[in-house]
């Protein structure tokens, strides 16, 4: 019973230093407690946006920004016209000064991702509204709706 | 009961459910921040504790899994596994009789991913009969006397 209680407290111990060691050097770390962090909630974090109505935005509009949740090669491959590709796990280093401030002066801006909608593109948009971003449109559906729709694309380049 | 400690079995039940926890842990030490989210999609823990657990449960499924894998502190690996998938079930127990579908954030942090509630609830079930085994019935080469006051 004995080695049993010193395993288990030894187990417990090389938790809390493997758990705290990488939430204190994880760029995108979590608050200790968890006070202020609620879930995205549709309506005040974002809007929920299909495909059609996102394409209407960005030709009816100058200022619209679409955010590509995507991986490199994805992205590369096809994206909406325009897009620009972002990370949300390496936010900090991604959203410069400069970049908040052209997103907090669009007009509007939509976030997508692969396929159905996910908690990446919601908590993406919190991230962007808690830093002064409108509440950003997230494209239901992703790109793959985009391209379902017959949406205009830009393929096989970059920004 | 003899099969129960036999060594081949611990080995084999123990690669099986260190297995099912590394995996599980893997995808939420890269990225905890979508767990918050299905954490507080259970409707169980207050707002405070939900970054902590977020934090250090996935840690806590790695070592379990890398212990129960490898044999080290076997025992104790299956006494915290018994107590994450009994946390587990309660969990998932309490949204299945609340009629709730739940993302279970078990083997990703993607909370679109919503299951039955029951249908999670049966999932872990065998995977909580082996880690009991592994804790109540050590192999016959370490079986120490207080061993036996777990077994019924």
């Amino acid at each position: 019973m004995r080695a049993l209680i010193r395993d288990a407290a030894f187990m417990l111990a090389a938790v809390l230093v493997l758990g705290t060691a990488s939430n204190v050097l994880r760029a995108r770390h979590l608050a200790w407690w968890g006070v202020g962090h609620e879930p995205p909630a549709a309506g005040k974090d974002y809007q929920l946006v299909d495909p059609g109505s996102a394409d209407s935005l960005r030709t009816s509009l100058p200022r619209v920004v679409f955010l590509d949740t995507r991986s490199a090669a994805e992205f590369t491959a096809g994206h909406v016209p325009g897009a620009e590709p972002i990370s949300y796990t390496d936010l900090e280093r991604q959203l410069t000064a400069v970049r908040l401030a052209r997103l907090r002066a669009a007009d509007a801006v939509v976030v997508y991702g692969a396929s159905e909608e996910t908690d990446v593109e919601q908590l993406l948009s919190q991230e962007l509204r808690r830093r002064g971003v409108p509440p950003p449109y997230v494209l239901v559906g992703g790109f793959q709706a985009w391209v379902g729709a017959g949406l205009p694309l830009d393929e096989g380049g970059g920004r | 009961m003899s099969v129960l400690r036999a060594r081949w079995l611990h080995w084999a039940l123990g690669l099986a459910l260190g297995g099912v926890f590394l995996y599980a842990a893997w995808g939420k030490i890269l990225d905890p921040r979508p767990l918050v989210t299905i954490i507080w999609g259970y409707r169980i823990l207050p707002a405070g504790p939900i970054n902590l657990m977020a934090i250090y449960m996935p840690w806590l499924e790695l070592v379990v899994g890398v212990c129960l894998a490898t044999g080290f502190g076997r025992r104790g690996a299956a006494l915290w596994a018994v107590a994450l998938l009994l946390i587990f079930e309660v969990a998932l127990g309490v949204n299945a009789l609340r009629g709730v579908d739940v993302a279970c954030g078990c083997f990703s942090a993607n909370a679109e991913e919503t299951h039955n509630a029951w249908l999670l609830v049966l999932r872990d079930l065998p995977m909580l009969g082996a880690a009991m085994v592994l804790l109540i019935f050590p192999p016959r080469r370490r079986a120490k006397p207080e061993a036996k006051e777990g077994r019924r």
